[in-house]
């Protein structure tokens, strides 16, 4: 989904696609509830919310009055839940539309306007909340409200609508969720969106989810947490520019629940702030690919003669920071004096002499001697990762190297530039092959393999005070991060692909990627022991190419049950 | 337990009294007697002000409030301090403060230990900080005793801060 050119679609565009879905309602797989005909409700809102006065006359059809005006006929569609309604329509003849939902037990209603209209690109859904209760002819309204909350977090779901499409659904943040489309192919990566979290009581939930930066699609719905079900909306355009606007219900299966980090007691939602001066329905979106500078070939090959920097202090917007190293274990010099060569399969041949704490000489397949700058580390007795730039070479290459030298065995993130997409985002391949020299033994056949052991584990990494992110491995190829708020709630999130790799037990080396975000190549060997990792990351900018220390305390914050979805592929 | 870390008007009073005790028994230096008490009482108020322009200074700095440069004699002292800087309060160890007032009465220096505690923003030179940063966060707050030494001048009948500057304590 990074990779594809949502059209921009015009105000023209929506409202021709809208206006034949506006006077029918939503499409609906399931059986729509007549429960709302012949009703009439008022549905007050707190604050600057809108007060609505509907009347429902059957055949799916309603009129609706806004703050007192004028009446308009829509289609509508109901599903009930429960105890539960949710209901939505689109406002004829606008962008607009509501999803609306009632708790029957209580009175209690939120609204949720939405309209498209998005951030730069009409297509992407906005959505306005609004908290208040349906009026009750001689009771006093509800005091209580559907209210922002923690509450969801760190759960995830397996989800299947009734349309037959699949997803696996992380909850890690209070202000995002992590989707995974089972549908179609079935080896996408993971993708974010910004989420709402709604509590209206222990077992039910309201949920959101705009796939901002992609297809600008809204999802709205309800969780009926013991049950496993749901039931909600989709407003949005597909890939191929078709209007999305049904109701579904779905079936789940829980599949776990990890840590949350906000003090005890803390129940809280809305953890991230508002943006200043923002409009209705404002809030703050992650938008890495508006955002990273993009550069070209010609412009990264200056770049990098410009500027490469190995192990240095860096500074510059995107750069990767100093700060991400500030827990990390200081570099050791215990390779120098080492020989070796490493054999990849299927890649080249790299010889090794290795002169100092920080310096070495490198040839690839028989070539010159290269003088280079490396760091190593050894994250358990035996085992090094070390890294360096291969000069000159057209894509910029380096290599994140782990050795294992009481085993024979070397696994290699080879970073490089120049990709398909835009030039300065980073690509990685990763290299399996074997070390030789003096005392190493030979491993034979045998090589460090790809490992499942990291699927649907989310780990906590403090680089420094202040700086602290999770990271959720979503699916075999895709690593997310979470960022946390001062208060301990998972915030912003993205995703990138991602590689892991079985060491030895307890060891593992893994990449991830900031595919259409910064593009930085992170390479960590994460030790489940010492619950801290050794990592390189490399990076090209404006301000030149870098490969740098990474470095986390580590917490393990738990472990999704997903390994199901993901057969193993055989031959 | 006592608690005489705080020179007060009352202990000034009890210091005067033994004082002036000698002093009445040789009468010729009565009115020399009466004007270093009124000196000496006017210094103690003198001290006292400038330490409850101090606690004022304290009180404003922590609520943010801007007009904390009214309490200040010139513009530069109003906004001296570092920009980082989002809160002091007095040390808990407040026995090494001191209110040294000139011998003109026109001056004086107040040194007092503080607690401060800094804010500022991590450099956005990460996808992690970038993000912290976008979300409204990426703030890194610290706690150090310093030493507040801030330099007094009477106009008037007011005491208002001439310099203010966090020194290493």
């Amino acid at each position: 989904m990074h990779r594809y050119a949502f059209t921009s679609l015009s105000d023209g565009q929506i409202s021709a696609a809208l206006s034949k879905v506006a006077a029918t309602g939503p499409a609906s797989v399931s059986p729509l509830s007549d429960a709302l005909a012949g009703q009439t409700i008022r549905i007050v809102t707190d604050k600057d919310g809108p007060a609505l006065v509907y009347r429902f006359t059957g055949n799916g059809r309603l009129t609706l009055s806004e703050n007192g005006g004028k009446a308009i006929e829509a289609g509508y569609g109901a599903l009930v839940q429960d105890h539960l309604t949710l209901f939505t329509h689109l406002m004829p003849g606008t962008l607009r539309g509501y999803g609306v939902v009632i708790d029957n037990a209580t009175g209690i209603a939120t609204v949720i306007e939405m309209w498209f209209g998005g951030y730069q690109d009409k297509r992407e859904v906005m959505r306005a909340i609004y908290a208040g209760y349906v009026e009750q002819a001689g009771k006093p309204p509800p005091d209580a409200r559907h209210i922002a909350t923690n509450r969801f977090e760190g759960k995830g779901f397996y989800w299947k609508q009734d349309t037959g499409y699949e997803t696996l659904d992380y909850y890690p943040s209070v202000a995002y969720s992590h989707f995974v489309e089972l549908t179609g192919r079935g080896d996408e990566p993971g993708f974010c969106g910004p989420s709402d979290y709604l509590q209206i009581s222990e077992d039910f939930y309201i949920v959101t989810r705009t796939e901002c930066e992609f297809s600008g699609t809204f999802t709205l719905y309800l969780v009926d947490l013991n049950r496993q079900e749901q039931i909600g909306l989709r407003l949005g355009f597909d890939r191929t520019d078709a209007l999305e606007y049904y109701l579904f219900r779905g079936k789940g299966e829980w599949l776990g629940q990890i840590a949350q980090f906000e003090k005890l007691g803390d129940t809280s939602g809305g953890a991230l702030p508002d943006p200043e001066n923002g409009g209705k329905g404002a809030r703050r979106v992650y938008r890495p690919l508006t955002t990273m500078p993009k550069m070209s070939k010609a412009e990264v090959a200056a770049a990098v003669a410009r500027n490469s920097r190995v192990f240095a202090p860096r500074t510059g917007a995107g750069s990767g920071a100093a700060g991400m190293a500030t827990h990390g274990t200081p570099p050791i010099d215990r390779l120098a004096g080492k020989r070796f060569t490493i054999r990849y399969d299927g890649g080249p041949v790299m010889d090794y002499q290795v002169e100092s704490a920080d310096r070495l000489r490198w040839r690839k397949d028989g070539g010159a001697w290269v003088d280079a700058r490396y760091n190593a580390w050894e994250p358990m007795p035996g085992v090094f990762l070390f890294g360096h730039l291969l000069e000159d070479a057209p894509d910029h290459d380096g290599h994140s190297i782990v050795a294992d030298f009481d085993n024979g065995l070397v696994t290699c993130f080879n970073g490089f530039l120049n990709t398909p997409f835009i030039a300065n985002e980073a690509g990685a391949r990763t290299l399996f092959g074997v070390i030789e020299g003096a005392g190493i033994p030979n491993p034979g056949a045998l090589r460090h393999e790809r490992t499942r052991d990291m699927l649907g584990r989310a780990i906590t990494w403090n680089y420094a005070p202040n700086l602290s992110s999770m990271h959720l491995y979503s699916t075999p190829t895709t690593v997310s991060w979470i960022i946390f708020t001062d208060s301990g709630a998972g915030g912003m999130e993205w995703s990138g692909p991602g590689d892991f790799v079985k060491i030895r037990d307890g060891l593992y080396f893994l990449y991830w990627l900031e595919e259409a975000c910064n593009g930085t190549l992170g390479t960590i060997v994460l030790n489940m022991r010492t619950m801290h990792d050794a990592g390189i990351g490399y990076h090209c900018g404006t301000e030149g190419l870098s490969m740098s220390q990474v470095g986390a305390h580590a917490r393990h914050a738990g472990l999704f049950d997903v390994q199901r979805f993901f057969p193993t592929k055989k031959g | 337990m006592s608690d005489d870390r705080e020179a007060t008007r009352r202990a000034f009073l009890k210091g005067g009294a033994v004082l002036a005790a000698p002093l009445a028994m040789t009468m010729p230096a009565t009115a020399i007697a009466a004007d270093d008490r009124i000196a000496r009482l006017q210094r103690l108020e003198d001290e006292v002000a400038i330490r409850a322009l101090h606690q004022d200074w304290l009180r404003r700095v922590n609520s943010r409030d801007a007009d904390r440069a009214r309490l200040s004699a010139t513009a530069r002292a109003g906004g001296c301090l570092d920009g980082a800087l989002c809160g002091v309060t007095s040390a808990p160890d407040v026995q090494g403060d001191r209110v040294e007032i000139a011998a003109d009465g026109k001056r004086a220096v107040g040194r007092f230990r503080c607690v401060i505690e800094t804010e500022s923003r991590i450099a956005p030179d990460s996808t992690l900080a970038q993000m912290a940063l976008a979300q409204g966060g990426g703030v890194i707050r610290a706690q150090a005793v310093r030493l507040v030494r801030a330099d007094y001048v009477k106009a008037g009948d007011r005491w208002a801060i001439a310099d203010i500057a966090l020194h290493e304590a």
